[in-house]
């Protein structure tokens, strides 16, 4: 058992899928999100595939800044993405809604009302490597031992 | 929707091809497209409800967050506006440092859009280079503005930062080597056999088809309109600037404009970098009030601005029309229906390069 635990231990930390969703963001995050894809930052010798499917995600990416229309669609997405997963919300919109959180505004954050966050990353937007050392310090940590841990 | 139709197929709002969530629907016949619907909405956050009743140094930075890929274009318009109604003169040095940073910007959102669209007809090979090659450009954006994406570099009567001798230097080896690259893409592009059987003749949208659907930006010019708001910019007249224009309207005459308008922003920074005059880059001034229309092209098109100030700079009134509305509407009413394979959606979706979060603010 223990031999097996870690096994998926290194598996985990080495395979990690990425799936990401905007919930109202100006894009800026998104494209940062994006810009981790290029060659330079080159993701998949961390292991990271990015693919924007949850049912085969380990990490949800979170960005944007609650509008109502996510408010049923997040916790749908959410319930799809198999265990173990973590969420991490990318960006100041997720956290605290950033500039557009005034008065007269729509948006209902954060998105923590909504959906557990395992990790922030705050910037506006965060730069790649930021989004990168997120994604690859969260994932080890929150799938160690996932099976031990479970109740 | 009337249903007369076999199936009625959903995309999105979460779409691995799609960067932001829109909903495509499409009312099939086996794999043809007779008719397509867009659902939107899924990214209002109500900017412009925010923005009323705050002052300028407020909204200067609202404006730049309605569109993180085309935020100098949002910022360039909007202090524009700001500065026709209060009548601050902007000096020539700064006036040329704000194409250099729009153009700029241009590459690197037409990048992307084509970088999209590759990654969408699964060409990753040609889309990574890309995205490489964007990376330089953003390079080149952060040297000069301080930052990636949200970059605050105009305000009314200037700019914050000069080019830096060492700058200049970086940003004429830098945009040799994005030339020579998407030079090499773009003929990977125009030769591609497998690339034209996706592109070539697949949604078409023709002239009097983008009169009737008021489409603008690249999406009308590779439809042989010869429509840019840049020939009406004072700056841009100085640079002598004339628009490029495709007759095709398909896909690839979309994604070959862009390249197109790629090197046509180098050599408009080319152009701006010799004539640069020396000077201040601030002019100073106080905002007031007044009432105007501000446009600008964007990457994606036409962008206008309706602004109403009061005499302390306070914003009583904005309105904010963006170019993708049109364009969005141009391929769901026009380009898709009549696309011959369900596969084909995604890249004609992609192709008019829809910016929803610009589109809904």
């Amino acid at each position: 058992m223990n031999l097996l635990q870690d096994a998926k231990n290194w598996v985990r930390a080495r395979s990690i899928h990425v799936a990401y969703v905007d919930v109202g963001s100006c894009n800026g995050c998104d494209i940062e999100v994006l810009a981790c894809l290029a060659p330079r930052y080159d993701i998949e010798q961390y292991g990271i595939l990015v693919h924007n499917n949850p049912r085969e995600a380990d990490i949800l990416l979170v960005v944007g800044a609650m509008t109502p229309q996510w408010i049923d669609k997040l916790p749908a997405l959410w319930a799809k993405i198999p265990a173990p997963k973590a969420a991490i919300a990318i960006g100041n919109c997720p956290i605290s809604g950033c500039v557009y959180n005034r008065r007269e505004t729509y948006i209902l954050g954060p998105v923590s009302k909504y959906i557990p966050i395992a990790a922030e990353v705050p910037g506006c937007p965060p730069r790649p490597t930021e989004i990168l050392s997120a994604v690859l310090s969260v994932a080890p940590t929150v799938f160690r031992d996932y099976e031990v841990k479970r109740p | 929707m009337k249903k007369v139709v076999d199936v009625s197929i959903p995309l999105g709002p979460v779409h691995p091809c799609w960067k932001e969530p829109a909903r495509v629907k499409c009312e099939t016949r086996g794999e043809k497209v007779l008719a397509a619907e867009v659902e939107l909405g899924y990214m209002k956050k109500g900017i412009e409800r925010i923005m009323k009743g705050r002052p300028w140094q407020e909204v200067l930075f609202l404006a730049e967050r309605v569109c993180g890929i085309c935020s100098v274009i949002h910022n360039m318009v909007f202090i524009e506006g700001m500065e026709a109604v209060s009548g601050i003169a902007v000096p020539d040095r700064a006036a040329y440092l704000r194409v250099i940073v729009n153009e700029l910007d241009r590459i690197q959102s037409h990048l992307l859009a084509n970088f999209s669209f590759c990654y969408t007809i699964e060409h990753e090979t040609l889309a990574m280079y890309l995205l490489n090659t964007r990376e330089r450009a953003m390079d080149c954006l952060e040297r000069i503005t301080g930052a990636r994406v949200n970059k605050a570099f105009m305000i009314p009567g200037g700019v914050r930062f000069d080019l830096r001798d060492n700058d200049r230097a970086a940003l004429l080896t830098d945009l040799d080597w994005i030339q020579n690259e998407v030079d090499r893409y773009t003929r990977m592009f125009d030769t591609g056999p497998l690339i034209a059987t996706r592109t070539k003749g697949v949604g078409i949208l023709t002239q009097e088809q983008a009169r009737i659907a008021r489409a603008v930006g690249p999406t009308a010019r590779a439809s042989g309109i010869a429509e840019d708001v840049r020939l009406a910019h004072p700056t841009y007249r100085k640079l002598n600037f004339a628009p490029l224009v495709r007759m095709e309207g398909d896909n690839h005459a979309r994604i070959m404009l862009r390249f197109g308008e790629i090197f046509q922003s180098i050599g408009l920074i080319h152009r701006c970098l010799s004539d640069l005059p020396e000077g201040p880059i601030r002019g100073g001034g106080t905002c007031g009030a007044g009432e105007t229309v501000s446009r600008g092209e964007a990457p994606r098109g036409e962008l206008s601005y309706f602004i109403l100030s009061d005499e302390y700079g306070r914003i009583v009134d904005i309105a904010i029309r963006t170019p993708s509305i049109m364009n969005i509407d141009a391929c769901t009413h026009f380009m898709l229906p009549g696309v011959t394979s369900l596969a084909d959606v995604t890249s004609v979706f992609v192709s008019a390069d829809p910016c929803i979060a610009c589109n809904e603010r």
